[in-house]
């Protein structure tokens, strides 16, 4: 960023990682927290948006928009036309728990230790490698090269859930 | 639905009475289930106005004022139907062929521009905002052709029992040839509008149909009879006013469904012009009114001459003319449907009792028949097209 | 001096973006002006003449009335929410402005400045992320205004939107593919030698409807359908709120324009005339196009417009992305 090269840069994008971050943490307790699930509905939104906060902080523009595009813009609207049109929900006296609670303990355990060993056992080598300044081309190529069979199987997976909804929508219009 | 399928709630809507698209004050209770109506039920009401009531305490020519406000799209419509059946009481046969044509020839002009205003709103209720203005644009002219004959652009009252209030002024055939010249272009352009754009048929094609039979039991009339095609005017199969005379045909739907009924009137306003042409062509001479001083005040300067026409005159101010007693039934194809009076007479100066056939009332009953299983957009198309005037509903 | 040579580049964005802002209240303003007194003419009729000649204040008219307007909060309401959705509103619409190029360099002053505020290597997915994020002003709004009408056209329109971005995002791919890039300012230098309307003429008919269907433009404005749900999700507001939607909608109409200018209609390039003049020339005929849409057309049913989205309106624009990359391939 040559126009900027005479401010502290460093404690500047220290400052704003670390307020993004506090701004993810406090958003995703406040998604699971409040009582009014659309509440916790535009928390979730604000968790999302902060992350993309944090990518255009890594330099990664395209996965900011991506994540704006598709999570803020598209994912949260359709959590929110759900929690909208069923009315009972948003019954703040709702228990936010149900018989399936320990269920999801055990899960969230798994993961939480699944995440903790990543984060504490991997190296986490520092790239010396100078910021791709095209990287959509870059990315375009490593999916169809290098990162083909995960591209396809997350495609498939993407096109089952397709069919999936659309049996769902069938069945009723049927029935 | 199937009975494990999720509980789902419907939602009830209140629609109106103060709505953009209710055409006044008409008020509906719709259950919606999403965007799909599941029931209508119109609440009529606001607007009632004791119309039929005031009747009572007013002579039979003031009380031919009070039919503008019935039915304030077709003013003259009413003034005719009341007129047609105060005449029938007092069996009046001899009415001049002038007035009997000029009646004509006015109604018809009334049927448009109530058509006109039913176009125009039905445009602007599927959102073709322009053609809105430009039916106002027409209907503007046909107002002025009013003002020119009554001195009044929309409570008229000019029809009088016996012929009309006084003859038309210089220069109201200019202006009627006017109009049929001009017209016949402006009904094309609508319909570059309207009827060869995709999204109006849309719209409108198998929108709130009415099979032929459901219109039978529904008692309704006009166009949206005409529209499920049944071939029923009163204009043809009863005659009144020299209707017989004129020729022109009855436009016809199949489907009756909106786009029907909305081609049968615009049709109906392409017949109707004719009407007019032929009645300004064949406009006969001599007197508009009937001479009979029991029922007609005298002209003006018979008063300074005659004892007798001062008596007359006096007589019919302060007292008006007393129809033997009796009951009769008149019904004329409104722009509408049919406008039906029935009026009682117990002898005295004032009707007994008057009842107004309003063809919007018994049309609206059609309207959750239409409604049913339809999405909410079709709900404006629908009301739209039935053409309802709410002060005709509620009287 | 010395010391202050740094924030040199600081202080141009900051006055451009106020430009750019001040620009964008001034051109909605206008474009209101335009659309009231092009559609009379369309109408027969006269239109705002009083204030000023031709009516040329009644912007300024219209904006004093509108903050005299009763604040009115419906029992109902869910406050804060209520508060913050005209802003949400805003906001991404005047935001997605940051990336429209209107010219190449300037000098001013012997400062180079640029006539736009970012040349961000995403910049087109940048305007489809803030307007995805617009759709949420309207949803909250419908929502938290605790109506039934606000709440159906709340929400009629985050389904049209969801709808319409879709074919929206896929028809400017081809003229993405030919530029090779996602760069505005780099997709109008792309166009020097050819308009991508002329490779594209299918890309830009798809973009250009499902454009007016996501500003909620005539024959497409369901979501505040006036006849049917009085006026959709900004029923229940009034005053300086209830313009907030209406600036919204008005910019997005710019932004939209000046995106069609920039991906299909070579930019600010132009002969005789400077870039700007033809940027603003360009951006007022798509104007008045989506004016005059709005004076002829009916308005769609929900439905049906839904049916056109998915069925057809997608798959032609796969159709298209298909088409280009052959026809690129075969041409090497």
């Amino acid at each position: 960023m040559p126009p900027f090269e005479n401010l502290p840069t460093d404690l500047v994008l220290q400052g704003i990682f670390l307020l993004v971050a506090g701004l993810i943490v406090v958003a995703a307790v406040a998604v699971v927290t409040l009582r009014n699930i659309f509440h916790s509905a535009l928390a979730l939104i604000l968790c999302f948006s902060a992350v993309a906060g944090l990518y255009i902080l890594l330099e990664a523009p395209f996965v900011a928009a991506v994540q704006v595009l598709i999570y803020v813009g598209a994912i949260s609207v359709l959590i929110l036309f759900a929690v909208m049109l069923t009315e009972r929900v948003m019954d703040p006296k709702m228990g936010a728990r149900n018989e399936q609670w320990w269920l999801g303990l055990l899960l969230t355990a798994i993961a939480a230790t699944g995440l903790g060993a990543i984060v504490g056992f991997a190296p986490w080598p520092l790239s010396k490698a100078p910021i791709i300044n095209d990287q959509i081309t870059a990315l375009g190529k490593e999916f169809l090269t290098t990162y083909v069979l995960p591209f396809e199987v997350a495609s498939l997976l993407l096109l089952m859930a397709l069919l999936g909804a659309i049996i769902i929508a069938r069945e009723k219009e049927g029935g | 639905m199937s009975q494990n399928a999720a509980r789902t709630e419907t939602m009830v809507l209140n629609m109106g009475p103060h709505h953009p698209s209710t055409h006044g004050v008409l008020r509906l209770i719709l259950e919606l289930d999403g965007e799909v109506v599941v029931k209508a039920t119109p609440d009529i009401g606001y607007l009632h106005t004791g119309i039929e009531k005031t009747a009572e305490s007013l002579n039979y020519t003031g009380a031919i004022s009070l039919w503008d406000r019935v039915d304030y799209l077709a003013p003259l419509s009413n003034n005719l139907g009341f007129v047609l059946a105060v005449e029938k009481l007092l069996d009046i046969a001899n009415i001049p062929p002038r007035a009997q044509c000029l009646r004509v020839l006015l109604v018809e002009l009334q049927r448009i521009a109530s058509h006109l205003v039913w176009l125009g709103t039905q445009a602007i209720d599927i959102g073709a905002v322009s053609v809105f203005l430009y039916c106002f644009r027409e209907r503007e002219q046909i107002i002025d052709i009013f003002e020119m004959v009554s001195g009044a652009r929309m409570m008229t009252s000019y029809i009088r029992v016996g012929g009309l209030a006084q003859d038309i002024p210089e220069g109201f055939e200019k202006k009627v040839r006017d109009f049929i010249r001009t017209f016949p272009k402006r009904i094309d352009e609508y319909e570059t509008l309207l009827t060869q754009n995709q999204i109006w048929r849309d719209r409108t094609v198998g929108i709130g149909k009415l099979s032929a039979e459901e219109a039978i039991d529904l008692g309704v009339t006009g166009p949206i009879l005409r529209g499920s095609g049944l071939n029923w005017d009163i204009r043809k199969s009863h005659p009144y006013s020299s209707y017989e005379q004129f020729e022109f045909e009855v436009p016809l739907g199949q489907n009756g469904d909106v786009y029907d009924r909305y081609l049968c009137r615009i049709r109906e306003m392409r017949e109707s012009l004719k009407i007019v042409e032929q009645a300004l062509n064949r406009l006969p001479k001599g007197p508009v009114i009937i001479d009979d001083r029991k029922i007609v005040p005298p002209p003006r300067e018979e008063l300074a001459t005659s004892m007798e026409a001062v008596i007359h005159h006096f007589k019919i101010y302060t007292e008006g003319f007393k129809p033997p007693v009796g009951e009769v039934y008149v019904s004329i194809e409104g722009p509408r449907g049919e406008l039906g009076f029935f009026v009682v007479s117990d002898g005295s100066a004032q009707p007994y009792r008057v009842r107004v056939r309003p063809p919007s009332f018994i049309n609206l009953q059609a309207l959750p028949r239409m409604l049913q299983g339809r999405l909410l957009a079709d709900v404006v198309a629908c009301i739209a097209s039935i053409d309802i005037v709410l002060g005709e509903v509620d009287r | 001096m010395e010391l202050l040579s740094p924030l040199v580049p600081i202080l141009i964005i900051v006055i451009k973006s106020g430009v750019a802002i001040f620009a964008l209240v001034t051109a909605f303003a206008y474009a209101v002006w335009i659309e009231r007194r092009v559609m009379a003419r369309m109408q027969s009729r006269i239109g705002p003449n009083r204030a000023g000649p031709f009516g040329l204040l009644q912007p300024l008219a219209d904006a004093v009335k509108v903050l005299l307007k009763e604040e009115i909060i419906p029992q109902d309401a869910k406050v804060p929410i209520y508060l913050l959705a005209p802003a949400v509103s805003l906001v991404p619409a005047l935001l997605s402005f940051a990336v429209v190029p209107i010219g190449p360099e300037i000098e001013i002053l012997g400062q180079k400045i640029t006539l736009y505020l970012a040349d961000l290597n995403v910049g087109v997915l940048y305007v489809f992320a803030l307007a995805s994020v617009g759709v949420y002003g309207i949803v909250l709004a419908g929502w938290s205004s605790g109506s039934k009408y606000s709440f159906l056209g709340a929400l009629r329109s985050s389904a049209q939107m969801l709808s319409y971005e879709l074919p929206l995002g896929l028809s400017v791919v081809g003229a993405l593919m030919l530029a090779g890039t996602l760069s505005l300012v780099q997709l109008v230098e792309a166009q020097k030698n050819a308009w991508f309307i002329l490779l594209q003429p299918l890309g830009f008919l798809i973009f250009i409807v499902s454009a007016v269907a996501e500003v909620n433009r005539a024959p497409f404005d369901l979501p505040e359908a006036e006849t049917e749900l009085v006026a959709g999700y900004h029923t229940e507001y009034t005053s300086i709120k209830w313009a907030f939607f209406y600036m919204a909608e008005y910019i997005n109409m710019i932004v939209v324009s000046s995106i069609a200018v920039t991906l299909f209609f070579g930019g600010w390039q132009g002969p005789f005339f400077p870039p700007a003049v033809w940027y603003f020339l360009k951006v007022a005929a798509f104007i008045f196009l989506f004016i005059w849409l709005r004076a002829t057309l009916p308005r769609l049913r929900y439905d049906r417009l839904m049916q056109f989205g998915w069925k057809i309106l997608l798959p032609l624009s796969l159709v298209n992305i298909i088409a280009t990359a052959a026809i690129m391939v075969w041409q090497g």
